[in-house]
């Protein structure tokens, strides 16, 4: 989600390196917590293979999920197609939790995405494999940048948005399952859970990219988007995951890992520790959830400690800030 | 003939046209209406019942909605424009003016001071030195609308500038080709509107590439015949109905005939039914986009 032009580039860039000098500005800092946030699951997998299948049937066990008769929304990571790289989240893992979900007891369950980048959704989506990897995928699916909207007003917002039209499929689902990619991502530090919500912003209103939201502050909106769907359920791609120049041009990287919780802000705190970045210094948790509650002693783990899967994902130079200090 | 005929029957109730189902918006309807006014004049009532549904998007200030809920004027103001004088529903001059109005935040003073404050000149920029259209007021221009207001005011222009001061109106096209041209990605196609992102290129895509030559033609410069020549590679590629339909658009808009070589995909949208239907009336002879 690139907003346009060199200088444009460096001036963003220059609001990222003020984040990973941990310099995000907002009114009022959230209060510190004293209870610890929803559990979050690190689970190893090598490949996309079939035993995905399994593994989301367990994460919606292990979290106690109940989607009977419920309308349950999964939304991708989809923003442009490289055969030379791993952009996009992987159809495998979408398909085995729409199973896993159906499985459960959910009476509706639908893949839903709005890309930033480019008008045709359906051919993005056919070149990222979702068509020959889900059944039926057409009559399961919504384009959320041309979905039908309402108009939502923003309550406490943290950015310069007062309010923003969202589709109605999102507005009117019981669950909201943001299924990302794990990459780096050259402006905000790191594209998980949280940053995957720009995709529910419709182009349809805003165009493509969804620009007003690089203007109104692209850390305040992703706090702002998550304040509207708190209880989003979060399950990450980091099968094969992206370092360097991501959410784009990066390189693909295995991980091996499937991170999942009922916590974004925990989920995508620990998936920054998996890729070696320090979540305390991602302006959008910083805003979303305060430095001082982002400690990993507030994070019940399951499954794989972090430590096991970690590894130190390169960044762009401007983004060293960011680096976790392993001591 | 056969996508008219699949248009008429996508047609909602209230007379405007979804993207796929649902309520009506002004993108599909204006590309719906365009289409079916490019097929003859059989089907009147429906192109009235659409401009019945259109007029009911204009705005106070003369600008468009995207959808009728939708309070606040957009991009989509200058596909009211390409529509033919004679099917007449709204108040023309005020969608005009409003289109001629619009430029990128990134040509306000405000923001070109912040810039020079950061160190950056925003006058040696081939990239920030050209005013474009944004595809939401506050927002920066970009390739999309930047090239559909460019042939809106193109077709106000041939047709004697209506209310628009005609100085101002070659201005802003002026600007607006130029601005395409700096949008140029080092492949020789267009994207969405950002060539590099600190420091790498981007690729061009389809559908934007056949956006922006058919915005391009009559424009001499040798970026444009490269534009051409990367435009037609995309064709020879693509399997996108919706890029194959704005390629040959404007490959058309430069004499080039070619063909796809990939049958479409086709997934029942309504702008891929127009645009298809469009893209075969250009290649008869008449184009919406550019005949007057």
């Amino acid at each position: 989600m690139n907003p346009t032009r060199r200088a444009w580039n460096k001036a963003v860039g220059m609001a990222a390196a003020g984040a990973a000098a941990g310099t995000i500005e907002s009114c009022s800092s959230p209060p510190v917590r004293t209870q610890a946030w929803a559990p979050v699951s690190i689970y190893r997998a090598a490949t996309y293979s079939e035993e995905l299948y399994d593994l989301v049937r367990r994460i919606i066990a292990e979290h106690a999920l109940d989607v009977r008769g419920k309308r349950v929304v999964l939304k991708p990571n989809l923003v442009e197609f490289d055969a030379h790289t791993v952009i996009n989240t992987n159809p495998k893992l979408v398909h085995a939790a729409l199973e896993a979900f159906r499985a459960a007891g959910a009476a509706d369950v639908r893949i839903a995405e709005g890309p930033g980048h480019r008008r045709v959704t359906l051919d993005l989506a056919d070149a990222g494999g979702y068509f020959a990897t889900v059944p039926n995928f057409e009559s399961l699916f919504t384009d959320l940048n041309l979905d039908d909207t309402t108009k939502v007003n923003l309550v406490r917002p943290v950015s310069k948005l007062q309010s923003l039209y969202l589709p109605n499929t999102i507005l009117g689902c019981d669950l909201l399952v943001s299924m990302p990619k794990l990459k780096t991502h050259h402006w905000a530090g790191a594209t998980l859970s949280m940053k995957n919500l720009f995709g529910v912003v419709p182009g349809g209103v805003y165009g493509w990219p969804k620009n007003v939201l690089h203007w109104a502050g692209i850390h305040q909106c992703i706090a702002d988007l998550h304040a509207l769907f708190p209880k989003t359920f979060a399950i990450v791609d980091g099968i094969v995951a992206m370092e360097g120049n991501g959410p784009i041009q990066g390189t693909p990287r295995t991980a091996g890992v499937v991170i999942a919780g009922a916590s974004p802000v925990a989920v995508d705190a620990t998936c920054c520790r998996i890729m070696g970045l320090d979540p305390a210094r991602i302006g959008y948790l910083q805003l979303t959830a305060g430095v001082q509650n982002l400690g990993e002693e507030l994070i019940p783990q399951r499954g794989e400690r972090i430590e096991s899967v970690a590894g130190n994902f390169a960044v762009l130079p401007e983004l060293a800030g960011l680096r976790l200090s392993r001591s | 003939m056969l996508y008219s005929e699949d248009l008429l029957g996508r047609q909602n109730a209230d007379g405007g046209w979804s993207y796929f189902r649902g309520g009506s918006w002004t993108e599909p309807t204006c590309y719906a209406l365009l289409a079916l006014a490019a097929s003859g004049p059989a089907h009147q009532a429906e192109v009235r019942r659409g401009m019945s549904w259109l007029r009911r998007c204009q705005r106070p200030d003369g600008g468009f909605a995207p959808r009728e809920s939708v309070q606040e004027s957009t991009w989509v103001t200058a596909l009211t424009l390409l529509l033919p004088p004679d099917i007449e529903g709204f108040d023309r001059s005020r969608a005009e003016a409003w289109t001629v109005d619009q430029t990128g935040r990134e040509s306000g003073w405000v923001f070109r001071l912040r810039l020079w404050m950061l160190g950056v000149d925003s006058s040696t920029s081939d990239s920030m030195s050209f005013d474009g259209w944004p595809w939401y007021p506050g927002a920066a221009a970009w390739v999309g609308p930047t090239a559909l207001s460019v042939l809106a005011l193109q077709k106000l222009a041939k047709r004697g500038g209506g209310s628009a001061n005609g100085a101002d109106l070659k201005k802003r096209i002026d600007q607006g080709v130029s601005y395409l041209l700096a949008r140029r990605c080092r492949d020789g196609g267009w994207n969405h509107g950002s060539t590099r992102a600190l420091g790498y290129d981007s690729d061009s895509y389809p559908e934007t590439t056949g956006l922006a030559l058919l915005a391009l033609h009559g424009v001499d410069d040798p970026k444009v015949a490269q534009g051409v020549a990367r435009g037609e590679q995309q064709l020879a590629l693509s399997a996108s109905s919706e890029g194959q339909s704005w390629l040959r658009l404007g490959l058309g808009a430069h004499g080039r005939t070619s063909l796809p070589s990939k049958a479409p995909a086709m997934h029942g949208g309504v702008m891929e039914l127009a645009l298809a239907a469009l893209a075969d009336s250009a290649q008869a002879g008449k184009n919406s986009f550019l005949n007057v």
